[in-house]
């Protein structure tokens, strides 16, 4: 399966209508509460158009023939008609700005949803400062389209498509003279609109690329520093930053084309209307009232055209955004899963059958053929040499990527018809790379149990002395409440501690160790050797590791090299194994 | 850690925004005068249908100066407007990009623990979101607000000539909606910056969803991930909703008062109109005036908002280029032998101390191990003889020489250094080991066959030039760790800094590597922090770091025998140290 989201991006053609498309099926249920929007806008729209027939009737009717109390007359039934529409323009607001509100909450909650369901080859495939811009700037851009400019443009349309409902009623050919100069409008916009649209595209795209330089040398900081490569930050960042800068003035050109254009055509519009008009009062077919009402007319229709201009970028850089977006949310979660039947009566903990995997986008395949079985309550060592595909065997225990070829059987069932849930409270993981979120050690060892939600920090203390583990909590000077944010303000010792807490208070079935003590000192070790041992008899222990001392307990142990696993028998055979077997890596 | 700057009393104010645009302005005098240049024949428009309508009434009317007119006046308008956006966009994005570049220039040259304290992730704002904001404030506000003054005052003028007492009348609107506009967006400016500030707890959350991706799924801390994000999603939602409420009541207000301008026309000019002291063309470009009258005073309302963000953006990033210089004092130069003296050291991070009165020595071309517990700070010690973070107190000697004195691209080019954490950058795998530029051919692969890279190297699909994605997924823990060895081997360095090398490295292959490194850099002095006293035991000294200080140091023997924290140590390993050697 491809995650790779520039590459899925390059291959699907894109444009706004599709976008838009997709878009209003997030309508759903508030579909009801646009159609009121619109009944509503249809009101204020309404009066805003009746105003210049009014004042054009008036100057006909009774200023041009001196009856000023007719005028007065006009003039107190506007008033009366702009207090009505003073209440429909207050509601449009709130019904249109609401749906708009409410529309994006939802939005960000399904990408965040999405994110999380996504599997984790998605992120391994796409760069994480390109991931987290797209994520965060494109839905941002979508955000400012619906909290600023989503009513305007709607009320926008309306006010144009009256108007323009307005100039034919009142004299066709006048009317068709002076949306003549829209036409050329539309043609000129159909014919621009793919190379803004590609332009602004290319534009979010190097953004993201600049941004992704940043992270990466930001946080590779000490690598630059020591290396004498304080110039490969300035060079890549240039670099990238110029990229940036010529696709933004591509860009900026084109987005700035519309209003000049759009400008000049609704004064030709004018034009028309003055020159034709004055020619049709000559033949009397016009009067002098309806001529100013016209212009007021052409205002109506040409100043939202303009002012749609301005939106309409804003609205296909929203369109863009949303793009970029949609690749993830229409991602597929679920692939095609073979899946064999449960067999027997007391099933293996574990077991993988004729196992073959390769990372995908990769051709190379890391396990051949791999099979082995795990028994309740035992504790299994794997060990070989660097690369041999030790941690690839152990996510692919942890459920985290779907084998392509034969099956992982937890308990009898494959490993993929597990709910997240299930599988997690079944198998204990702690990986190679500790990764915290920014808190206390408190939130870090409790993340994601719901066993001990809300627990104060007396109860929580006896809960980490029952299971033994206060001896790790010991080498966190503020103990639970003992700050973990910011890059280096625990080593990575101290997170893999905090890893092993978080694993070992979930009271797994299965509890995988990807070397998760590498970086831990022998004693504090001994110390995690002692907890393990004391888990409950009914614990499957999965241990990888380089330190032959970790393993020595093990009831049995697997020697993983070059994508095969052998079972190595007892720890001398194991032995003989590493220091014979030639490394493939 | 080099303490904050504080700004010394009376200097003064931070530069604004007028600042950062004087280099440019020659462009930015070209775009206002574009801008005005094209509004004048915007305010003459009116104009003409006003004299078109009355000449007609008159009999005076001449299409073809009429035409002719208008014609122009829009062809000048079209050929100005179109020049002032060239001339924006081209302004807006060159300042974006100096301003990228001296930024990113003024990190480049800073030191690690600056980078460190002031935080990768502030940095990557200032240097996308708050330039994009300055550059959105070039691109519209300077052009829109000049236009947009010119426009009222122009028109008002206009109005005034026309017929000052329905002009007056009329222009009663512009101080009513000002006034409400101002308070109400003042008021909205408030929240929105409220807004930012949850939008940024969004982003963090998930940003970290992201990195901590494959935790989350171990966990199946999905729900729990939602939960923490659903939070600020409905704060950031209710806060639009509160900004909503006060635009709901704004915009009737000010539709409503300019919709009253137009019943004033009518009512005192069509006044004026019966009884003769103005014609029907002006009462009609009275009624155009007015429309091109309103939008101009929104524009500077939403402009004064860019105005406001691309201020408070400019002040974060000029408080990064206030940051003071780490110039590079170091004027020693001369071939590292690798004799190192530290004495009386101290750090602490914020109130943490890290390192308490250390003292050692080591002594070139020999290998010297540090080992201790987690968090003794064994990492933190390398990071001072390689100069990255300075000790609050105490001295370090390198080869009889202050370490600062050392000019630091010659310390750099002499001492290798293999970091604890995986560094890997997303290029080429060659370019990744010769990350220095200097670093020749033969160096290369010398540090390839040294590191035990070789044979990893050729069997991948493109060799050398296979690219090793960001976070390094598609090696291993343990070829990550040999490509970072490979990487400080290159530079042919005298002295070697191994942080914990040994821990994702099998013993094997550990063993193979040390040898490795004595033959192929004969002199070379190793100094490695290590858990592992197998590793250690074979070194000249074996120095045992504890919660900062040193508590012993001697040869493997000798801390056998005096050494009691040192025996517990060997005696929690002993079991299998056997095979491992």
């Amino acid at each position: 399966m491809n995650y790779d989201l520039n590459s899925l991006a390059a291959s699907k053609k894109s444009n706004t209508a599709g976008a838009l498309r997709k878009l209003m099926r997030w309508l759903g249920e508030e579909r009801r509460v646009l159609i009121y929007a619109f009944l509503v806008m249809l009101v204020t729209s309404g009066i805003n158009l009746t105003g210049p027939l009014l004042i054009g009737r008036a100057i006909d009717k009774y200023i041009a023939k001196g009856d000023y109390p007719g005028a007065l007359y006009t003039c107190l039934l506007l008033v009366l008609l702009y207090l009505v529409s003073f209440g429909s323009n207050y509601f449009q607001t709130i019904l249109m700005g609401g749906l708009g509100q409410r529309l994006l909450f939802n939005l960000r909650n399904s990408i965040f949803t999405k994110l999380q369901q996504l599997p984790l080859a998605f992120f391994n495939q796409n760069k994480t400062g390109d991931l987290i811009s797209r994520i965060n700037n494109d839905t941002d851009k979508v955000n400012q389209f619906f909290s600023q400019s989503l009513m305007q443009f709607i009320s926008n349309i309306f006010m144009m498509l009256g108007s323009a409902i307005f100039l034919l009623s009142i004299h066709m050919p006048l009317g068709l003279a002076a949306l003549a100069p829209a036409l050329l409008l539309l043609i000129f916009v159909r014919a621009i609109s793919p190379f803004v649209k590609k332009k602004n595209a290319q534009s979010l795209q190097t953004g993201g690329a600049m941004s992704a330089e940043i992270q990466e040398s930001l946080h590779n900081f000490k690598v630059i520093i020591a290396f004498n490569r304080r110039d490969y930050f300035r060079e890549r960042f240039n670099e990238a930053s110029l990229k940036n800068y010529r696709s933004a003035i591509g860009a900026g050109l084109l987005n700035n084309i519309f209003l000049p254009v759009f400008t000049f055509c609704s004064q030709l519009a004018q034009l028309t209307v003055l020159v034709y008009g004055i020619w049709l009062i000559k033949e009397g077919n016009l009067s002098v009232g309806l001529l100013i009402a016209y212009f007021s007319y052409v205002g109506n229709f040409y100043f939202p055209i303009r002012q749609l201009a301005t939106i309409w970028t804003s609205f296909q850089v929203a369109m863009a955004g949303w793009d970029r977006i949609a690749v993830i949310l229409d991602m597929e979660i679920h692939q095609p899963v073979t899946m064999l039947p449960s067999s027997k009566e007391h099933p293996p903990v574990l077991s993988f059958q004729d196992v073959h995997f390769a990372y995908p986008g990769v051709e190379k395949e890391v396990l051949h053929n791999v099979s082995f079985q795990l028994e309740r309550g035992k504790t299994y060592a794997f060990v070989g040499p660097t690369g041999g595909g030790k941690s690839t065997t152990a996510a692919l225990m942890a459920g985290l990527y779907n084998p392509t070829g034969g099956s992982v059987m937890l308990k009898g069932e494959d490993i993929q018809t597990f709910e997240g849930e299930q599988r997690t409270g079944i198998v204990g993981f702690i990986l190679q790379e500790p990764f915290l979120f920014s808190g206390t050690v408190k939130d870090n060892i409790l993340y994601g149990n719901k066993m001990f939600d809300g627990i104060s920090n007396d109860a929580l203390e006896t809960v980490i002395k029952n299971a033994g583990l206060q001896g790790l909590l010991e080498k966190f000077e503020q103990g639970l409440d003992s700050s973990v944010s910011g890059a280096d303000s625990v080593s990575l010792g101290q997170k893999q501690l905090i890893a092993f807490m978080r694993a070992v208070l979930r009271k797994p079935e299965l509890l995988i160790l990807d070397e998760a003590t590498a970086n831990i000192d022998t004693l504090t070790e001994n110390l995690l050797e002692d907890i393990l041992e004391h888990l409950p008899d009914t614990t499957t222990r999965v241990i990888i590791a380089h330190r032959l001392n970790t393993i020595e307990s093990a009831d049995e142990i697997f020697f993983v090299n070059d994508g095969r696993i052998i079972r190595a028998g007892n720890f001398q055979q194991a032995l003989a194994m590493l220091m014979q077997e030639t490394r493939v890596s | 850690m080099p303490k904050r700057s504080t700004q010394p009393p009376g200097k003064p104010q931070q530069p604004g925004l007028s600042a950062l645009l004087k280099p440019y302005r020659g462009r930015i005098s070209l775009l206002i005068l574009f801008a005005i240049a094209g509004n004048t024949f915007n305010l003459w428009i009116p104009k003409i249908i006003g004299e078109g309508i009355d000449s007609f009434k008159q009999g005076s009317y001449n299409q073809t100066s009429i035409i002719v007119r208008f014609a122009v006046s829009a062809l000048f308008i079209l050929f100005f407007s179109y020049l002032q956006s060239i001339i924006q966009t081209y302004a807006s994005e060159k300042v974006a990009k100096d301003l990228r570049q001296t930024l990113s220039e003024k990190i480049s040259q800073q030191s690690f623990s600056w980078v460190q304290t002031t935080g990768p992730s502030k940095l990557l704002t200032n240097l996308t979101a708050d330039i994009d904001s300055i550059k959105l404030f070039v691109s519209t506000a300077v052009a829109s607000i000049a236009s947009s003054v010119f426009i009222i005052i122009g028109a008002s003028i206009l109005l005034l000539t026309i017929n000052w007492r329905l002009a007056l009348a009329v222009l009663i609107i512009i101080p009513i909606i000002s006034i409400t506009f101002f308070t109400v967006l003042k008021k909205v400016r408030a929240l929105f910056m409220k807004s930012r500030g949850i939008i940024d707890s969004l982003n963090k959350t998930i940003s970290e969803s992201i990195l901590g991706a494959a935790l989350i799924r171990v966990l199946n801390s999905q729900q729990y991930e939602f939960n923490k994000f659903i939070k600020p999603n409905s704060e950031a939602r209710d806060t639009g909703f509160t900004i909503l409420r006060m635009f709901a009541v704004l915009i009737p207000v000010v539709v409503f008062t300019a919709n009253m301008a137009g019943v004033i026309i009518l009512g005192l000019g069509g006044h004026f109109v019966i009884a003769g002291s103005m014609t029907l063309g002006d009462f009609a470009a009275f009624n155009n005036y007015l429309a091109i009258l309103i939008f101009p005073i929104f524009v500077i309302g939403f402009m004064s908002n860019i105005i406001a963000q691309a201020g408070a953006s400019y002040q974060r990033i000029a408080s990064v280029l206030q940051a003071p210089d780490v110039p590079d004092t170091g004027t020693v130069e001369h071939t590292v032998k690798g004799n190192i003296v530290i004495e009386n050291i101290n750090l602490s991070f914020g109130q943490k101390p890290v390192l308490k009165d250390v003292s050692l020595q080591i002594k070139a071309g020999t290998h010297t191990s540090i080992t201790g517990p987690t968090a003794s700070g064994k990492t933190q010690l390398l990071n001072l003889v390689i100069g990255l973070l300075k000790p609050d107190s105490g001295n370090i000697f390198l080869d009889n020489a202050p370490l600062d004195n050392y000019r630091k691209e010659a310390l750099h080019q002499q001492v290798g250094i293999v970091f604890q954490d995986s560094i890997v950058f997303n290029m080429s795998m060659r370019e990744n080991i010769a990350f220095n530029q200097r670093v020749s051919k033969e160096a290369m692969q010398k540090a390839i066959a040294t590191a035990e890279l070789a044979t990893f190297a050729a069997s991948l699909p493109q060799g050398l030039e296979t690219i090793v994605s960001e976070r390094g997924t598609t090696l291993s823990g343990g070829q990550k760790q040999r490509l970072m060895l490979a990487r400080a081997l290159a530079i042919e360095p005298k002295l070697l800094l191994l942080d914990d090398f040994t821990a994702r490295v099998d013993a094997l292959t550990e063993q193979k590597i040390l040898q490795n490194i004595k033959e192929n850099y004969p002199g070379i002095t190793v100094v490695s922090v290590t858990q592992k006293i197998s590793s250690a035991e074979n070194s000249a000294e074996v120095i045992l770091l504890m919660e900062g200080e040193v508590i012993a140091s001697g040869t493997h023997g000798e801390l056998l025998q005096t050494c009691p924290e040192y025996i517990q140590i060997y005696q929690s390993q002993r079991s299998t140290g056997n095979y491992e050697l």
